[in-house]
């Protein structure tokens, strides 16, 4: 095989591979099956490029013994020949090469099309709602006295339990420690307080309670939120306090939220402060 | 043939060390002598705890902490105190005996003690292990770590590495809340689940090889660091050598 065919087959193999990359993402699909086409797409360009390079470019020069040639004048050089013959194949090649890049950018471009739908409120509002009993990982709803002095336990709300952006963290300490914001003040009966478990620096779960000095240490980026001051960031990246659950007791002595989270939880982003 | 002799007998001895350890896990209480206790409370702990135990510069008041709290302290050799002042309390060899440990609390809990959690009873059943690891995961490993190796929670304080905390010291820490641990007031079986997790976390085979610590990339990165890139290096200088071919 000579080497321009088979800089030819490669760009071509190249080409059919991004295509199928294309056809394979529209139609749904497949990891695996991406990538190996992506590697076939990047592999016949990159064997292209060897082989031209190697059989096409500034071959080594070599000097053969032949007889003596007669020139009559009529016929074209040998050097002319060759490169007339060159201009055809380079500008053919060249245009499989564009082909191929072409086709591979746009198999990379493909998947700007999954972007969106955009978040919309979603961002703003969690499962939380106003009279939703707080409840634990087994759906039991909760009463303050199920909470212990200085104990921690994750909720949610009873009929989402698992709802990813609706985990809060309650804790219950001394009801006299607490320093809230004059507006707050009855969002934590008996002691027993509510944050968004959600850090709001990058999204981690804040599990770590020190009992002692009522801290929240977020383990990611050491975060650390004083929880008897409306979990104010004391210390580490997040720069937000953990949005606080308005909380209350219903008429049969269970905890229920009186509201959702009145911030949007979680890492902080454009527009967080402009709740439209 | 004499080594594989010696690899046996230490196998054999690692393998009962193994079941030594779950056995003595599940010890009984034994009954404390109260009058026994009050000559060692005046010994070794009355001056910092106080004479009535209501507390002194140096230490806390016992008042009403409860069975459980003290058993924990004494037992985990966290009291008597050695660090400095204001630092947490670190898990060391009890400075006491099984029956000086009930001796002591028996004296307290039947005096200024009185009146905080009892020491739990526990009961390590395997048909527990998967709730346990549930429950351990959502309320144990963020500070404790997946493994329970432990782990730095800031401000200086740590999270013990729970390798040699018996079924009775993980279920009293769960009761009290030692130091900056929160209380973790479960029911008797969701506790009984979370001890059996922790003790199958103690003494879990590695079938993988060596657990390096169980504490995550940082070791496990060391070693592919070192033991990899160093072969790796190694295999890069053996192709780049001159081998005398003749070129």
């Amino acid at each position: 095989m000579t080497g321009s065919r088979a800089v030819v087959l490669s760009l071509v193999a190249s080409s059919l591979a991004s295509l199928g990359l294309v056809a394979l993402y529209v139609i749904g699909g497949n990891p695996q099956a991406e990538g190996i086409l992506l590697g076939l797409a990047l592999g016949g360009l990159g064997a292209a490029f060897v082989i031209w390079s190697i059989t096409l470019l500034d071959a080594p020069v070599e000097v053969e013994e032949r007889h003596p040639l007669r020139s009559d004048g009529a016929k074209p050089s040998t050097a002319e020949a060759r490169e007339a013959g060159d201009v055809t194949r380079r500008t053919f090649l060249t245009r499989l090469l564009l082909g191929a890049g072409g086709l591979l950018a746009a198999a990379l471009a493909i998947p700007v099309l999954s972007l969106g739908p955009q978040p919309g409120r979603s961002l703003f509002r969690t499962a939380w709602s106003a009279g939703a009993r707080l409840a634990g990982p087994d759906g039991a709803p909760i009463r303050p006295d199920d909470l212990v002095l200085d104990s921690v336990r994750t909720v949610f709300p009873q009929d989402r339990v698992g709802t990813a952006d609706a985990a809060t963290l309650l804790i219950r300490v001394r009801p006299e420690d607490l320093r809230l914001p004059a507006e707050r003040a009855a969002w934590a009966p008996g002691g027993v307080i509510g944050y968004s478990k959600i850090c709001t620096h990058a999204g981690c779960p804040v599990g770590l309670y020190r009992a002692q000095d009522h801290a929240l240490l977020c383990p990611c980026h050491q975060s650390t939120f004083d929880v008897l001051e409306g979990a104010r960031p004391t210390s580490g990246p997040a720069a937000r306090p953990l949005p606080q659950l308005p909380i209350t007791v219903d008429e049969e002595g269970y905890l229920v939220a009186m509201s959702d989270f009145p911030e949007p939880i979680g890492p902080s982003f454009w527009d967080v402060t402009h709740d439209a | 043939m004499r080594a594989l002799g010696i690899l046996g007998i230490l196998l054999f001895a690692i393998g009962a060390a193994a079941l030594g350890m779950r056995q003595t896990a599940a010890a009984p209480q034994r009954p404390g002598d109260a009058a026994a206790g009050g000559r060692l409370y005046a010994a070794s702990c009355a001056s910092c705890h106080g004479a009535e135990g209501g507390g002194g510069e140096l230490g806390p008041s016992l008042q009403g902490v409860g069975a459980a709290a003290l058993d924990f302290q004494l037992r985990t050799g966290r009291m008597p105190y050695a660090q400095g002042p204001g630092q947490q309390a670190l898990r060391k060899p009890p400075a006491f005996d099984p029956q000086q440990i009930a001796d002591l609390v028996a004296y307290l809990a039947g005096g200024v003690a009185a009146g905080g959690p009892e020491i739990p009873a526990v009961d390590v059943k395997d048909d527990l292990l998967s709730r346990g690891q549930k429950l351990f995961v959502a309320n144990c490993a963020p500070c404790h770590g997946a493994t329970g190796s432990g782990g730095a929670v800031g401000g200086g304080a740590l999270a013990p590495s729970l390798d040699r905390s018996q079924p009775v010291v993980v279920a009293e820490a769960m009761v009290i809340g030692p130091g900056q641990m929160p209380v973790f007031r479960l029911a008797d079986e969701d506790r009984n689940a979370v001890v059996t997790y922790v003790d199958y976390l103690r003494t879990a085979a590695t079938p993988g090889g060596f657990s390096i610590g169980s504490i995550g990339p940082v070791p496990e990165g060391l070693v592919g660091w070192l033991v990899g890139m160093g072969l790796m290096t190694l295999i890069a200088f053996l192709i780049g050598r001159d081998w005398g071919t003749g070129e």
